[in-house]
C-alpha cells in the first residue's frame, strides 16, 4: 500500500511517501525551491517522493494531508468575531490565502498531480503524535505534542500502544507555549517561524531575571495545564504578536539587527526558563496519568534541545523518543504513518533509526556533474584514503564540506549534508562564522562524537543520533572542544555510531588519530539564510561562494582554491 | 522581431501587474463588505447574547479540555 503524505500551505511544505508502513522517501520543499521554510505545494518533494518510490501518481492509495482546513478556518473565523474590529488588517491580509489556496486543498492536490484517489485529512496534533510515536522504538509511550497551532489544538497529550494513538487531553489556541516562545522571538527581533532557536541559544547568555514577569502572562496549573493573559499577546488579531502591555512590562521592542544587550539575554534565559517549567509540569502529570517510562514527543517546541536535555532530570521518564523533522514538516510522514497504522489498523513496520530519505547521487552522477562544469577535483579509489586526507585537512584548521548519500529529512545536517570543522582550535567558532555561515556571534556550533566516547565527553543519559538534545560537556573535556562548548558550558551533540553512517564515523575517527579527539564541529551545508544544500550543484556554489577550503564530496576532493571562483559570491573575502 | 519579442515580454509583464492591482483592489473592496457586513454584525449579535468564540477565561482548576470521541475512516474523508 503507497501512502503519500503531504504538508503545506502553513511552513516547512513537505511530502513523505510510505509503502506498506515504511518510509521510502521524505523531504521539504524547500531544499529543491530553494526557498527557506518554503509554504507552497511540495509539488518539487512529491515527484521526487514519487521516483524514489519508483511508483506513478496512479499507484498511491490514499494521499494524507496534516490537518483539517475547515477546522483551521473554523478557529481563523473565531477569532475575527472575537476580536472585530481589532482585526480588520489580519481578516483582510490572511483572506486571500485562506480562498485561494488552504480551503482548496483538495482540488489543489487533484489538478497539480492529476490524483483521482481518496484525501484523509488528519488533524494536525494527531500528525505530529503520528510522526513520532509509530516511528519510535516504543510499543507503548506517553506522548506530547507542542507546537504554535494546528487547527484549535496547541498542546495534546495521550498515550500510543501498538499501532494505536489516543489523545486524551488537550490545550486550545490562543493559548500556546509555541507561540508564546514566537511572540518572544518577534519582541527581541527575529523572525517569527525561523528564529526561534536563536533565543533558545542567546538565553544561556542571560539569567532568569524576567521570570516573575512571565509569570503574569502565563498561569500553570498543578496539573500542567496553562492559560496565556491575551492582554499581553496581539497575534489572535494582528498581523505581530506583542501587546503595548507586553512592551511596557518588559521593555523596548528590539529593532532587527539592533543591539543585543543584557536586557534581551535575560528576557530570553526567562522566557526558557518558564518553558522548561511548564513542560516539565506537563511531563509529570503525563506520568502519573500514563504510568509509561517512555515519551514520545513531537511539534515545533519539541525542538528545544535545551528542555529535551532536561526531561530525564526533571521528570520521571526514562526514555524520550522525538522525531528529528518535529516541526510541520514532519506532519507529512505523521499523518501518512496515522493513516496506515491508527486508521487502517495495519502493524507497525518501521522504526526511525536514521534519517537519509532525501535525494542521493550516485558517483557516477557527481563524476558527471564535476566533469561537465569543469570542476577541478581529484577522485580517489581508495576511500580511506580519502577520509584521512580530509581528516588531516580538518585537523590542520581547514573547512570541509561533507557531501554524501542521501539528504537528511529534518532541519539538522548529520554527516552527509554537513560541514566540519576543528572543534578543539578556539578560533574556530569565529572562522567558520566569518567565513561560511555569518551568523550572530552568540550562537553554538555542535558537536558530534563518536558512540563509544560520548560519555566520556558530555553528560549525556541517552546516546543522541538526532542531535535534538543539549547536555553539559563534561568539565575536563570543555577545554578539549572549546569551539563546540556554549557559553554555559553545553554542547547540543549528535551521537554517531559505525553502522548508522560508515564514512562519518570513520572520519572523526581518523581526526582522533590525529588530535586525540573523537569529536568534531558539525554545521549543516549552507549559508545563513538558505536551506541546507541539496545537489552536487548547490553544494559546489556553496563552497565557491562562501569559504569553505575543500569539499568531499562522495569519492572526490575537490578544493576551492583550484577551481575559478565564476559562481555567486556571498563571502566578502573572496 | 527580438524587439518585438522583447516588447511583447514587458507588456505581458505589465499586464501582470496590472491585473494583480486590479485584482488586490477588488480583493479589499470585497473582503472589507464581507468583514463589516458579515463579521461585523455576527460578531455583534453574538456580543448582545453573551456568545464568546475564544475561550479566555482565566481561574479555572484545569484548562485542558477532554478530547472527544474515537472516528471512523469516513471522518477522515472530511475537511473538518
Amino acid at each position: 500500500m503507497n501512502i503519500l503524505g503531504i504538508s503545506c500551505f502553513y511552513h516547512d511544505s513537505a511530502a513523505c511517501l510510505i509503502k506498506d508502513g515504511k518510509i521510502v522517501a521524505g523531504s521539504e520543499e524547500e531544499r529543491f525551491s530553494r526557498k527557506k521554510h518554503d509554504t507552497g505545494f511540495p509539488f518539487n518533494a512529491i515527484k521526487y517522493c514519487l521516483k524514489e518510490g519508483e511508483i506513478d501518481v496512479d499507484e498511491i492509495d490514499y494521499i494524507a494531508f496534516y490537518e483539517k482546513p475547515l477546522l483551521k478556518f473554523e478557529r481563523i473565523l473565531s477569532s475575527h468575531l472575537e476580536t472585530f474590529p481589532k482585526s480588520f488588517r489580519a481578516f483582510v491580509g490572511s483572506m486571500p490565502s485562506w480562498l485561494n489556496e488552504k480551503l482548496r486543498v483538495p482540488s489543489i492536490i487533484r489538478k497539480k498531480l492529476k490524483y483521482k484517489g481518496e484525501i484523509i485529512f488528519v488533524e494536525h496534533h494527531e500528525a505530529h503524535a503520528g510522526s513520532t510515536f509509530l516511528v519510535s522504538p516504543f510499543n507503548e509511550a506517553a506522548i506530547l505534542t507542542i507546537d504554535g497551532v494546528g487547527e484549535w489544538t496547541t498542546t495534546s497529550t495521550g498515550f500510543g500502544k501498538g499501532n494505536d494513538i489516543s489523545i486524551k487531553k488537550e490545550i486550545h489556541f490562543p493559548h500556546s507555549l509555541g507561540l508564546l516562545y514566537s511572540t518572544v522571538t518577534a519582541y527581541l527581533g527575529f523572525r517569527v517561524n525561523n528564529d526561534e532557536y536563536k533565543v533558545m541559544g542567546l538565553a544561556s547568555y542571560g539569567e532568569p531575571k524576567y521570570v516573575k514577569n512571565f509569570r503574569k502572562i502565563i498561569d500553570v496549573k498543578k496539573d500542567g495545564s496553562f492559560r496565556l493573559n491575551m492582554d499581553y499577546f496581539v497575534y489572535h488579531h494582528k498581523m505581530r504578536m506583542p501587546s503595548e502591555k507586553f512592551v511596557k512590562e518588559f521593555g523596548p521592542m528590539r529593532k532587527k539587527g539592533g543591539e543585543i544587550t543584557q536586557r534581551h539575554k535575560d528576557i530570553a534565559a526567562s522566557l526558557q526558563r518558564i518553558v522548561e517549567e511548564t513542560i516539565f509540569q506537563i511531563l509529570r502529570n503525563l506520568h502519573k496519568e500514563t504510568k509509561c517510562d517512555n515519551l514520545c514527543m513531537a511539534g515545533g517546541v519539541a525542538l528545544n534541545s535545551v528542555s529535551n536535555g532536561k526531561i530525564l532530570d526533571n521528570t520521571p521518564f526514562k526514555n524520550v523518543f522525538i522525531q528529528p523533522a518535529s516541526s510541520d514538516a514532519g506532519g507529512s510522514l505523521g499523518a501518512a504513518m496515522y493513516l496506515y497504522n491508527s486508521i487502517l489498523g495495519n502493524k507497525r513496520e518501521y522504526i526511525m533509526e536514521d534519517i537519509y530519505l532525501g535525494p542521493g547521487f550516485n558517483t557516477d552522477e557527481i563524476r558527471s556533474f564535476l566533469k561537465g562544469n569543469n570542476i577541478k577535483f581529484k577522485e580517489f579509489k581508495d576511500d580511506n584514503k580519502l577520509l584521512k586526507k580530509a581528516a588531516d585537512l580538518i585537523h590542520k584548521n581547514n573547512i570541509v564540506g561533507f557531501y554524501q548519500g542521501r539528504m537528511e529529512w529534518g532541519p539538522r545536517a548529520l554527516g552527509n549534508r554537513s560541514i566540519l570543522a576543528n572543534p578543539c582550535n578556539p578560533e574556530m567558532k569565529d572562522v567558520v562564522n566569518k567565513r561560511v555561515k555569518h551568523r550572530e556571534p552568540f550562537r553554538p556550533f555542535a558537536p558530534v562524537v563518536t558512540y563509544e566516547d560520548y560519555m566520556d565527553y558530555f553528560e549525556a543519559k541517552t546516546q543522541v543520533p538526532f542531535m535534538l538534545f543539549v547536555y553539559p560537556v563534561r568539565k575536563n573535556k570543555r577545554k578539549l572542544i572549546p569551539a563546540v562548548t556554549h557559553v554555559d558550558g553545553t554542547g547540543r551533540l549528535q551521537t554517531i555510531r559505525k553502522d548508522w553512517n560508515p564514512r562519518y564515523y570513520q572520519i572523526i575517527k581518523e581526526f582522533e588519530k590525529l588530535s586525540g579527539v573523537p569529536v568534531l564541529l558539525n554545521t549543516s551545508f549552507n549559508i545563513r539564510g538558505e536551506p541546507i544544500v541539496c545537489t552536487p550543484e548547490d553544494a559546489y556554489r556553496c563552497m565557491m561562494g562562501t569559504g569553505i577550503d575543500y569539499m568531499v564530496i562522495d569519492r572526490f576532493l575537490v578544493a576551492r582554491e583550484d577551481n575559478p571562483k565564476d559562481k555567486w559570491t556571498s563571502w566578502e573575502g573572496n | 522581431m527580438e524587439k518585438i519579442k522583447s516588447f511583447l515580454k514587458g507588456f505581458g509583464k505589465g499586464f501582470k501587474k496590472f491585473g494583480e492591482g486590479v485584482s488586490n483592489v477588488v480583493n479589499f473592496v470585497l473582503l472589507t463588505f464581507v468583514y463589516f457586513i458579515g463579521i461585523g454584525i455576527t460578531s455583534l449579535f453574538a456580543k448582545i447574547f453573551g456568545k464568546k468564540f475564544l475561550d479566555m477565561k482565566e481561574g479555572e482548576k484545569s484548562y485542558w479540555k477532554n478530547k472527544e470521541g474515537e472516528k471512523e475512516l469516513k471522518d477522515y474523508k472530511k475537511m473538518f
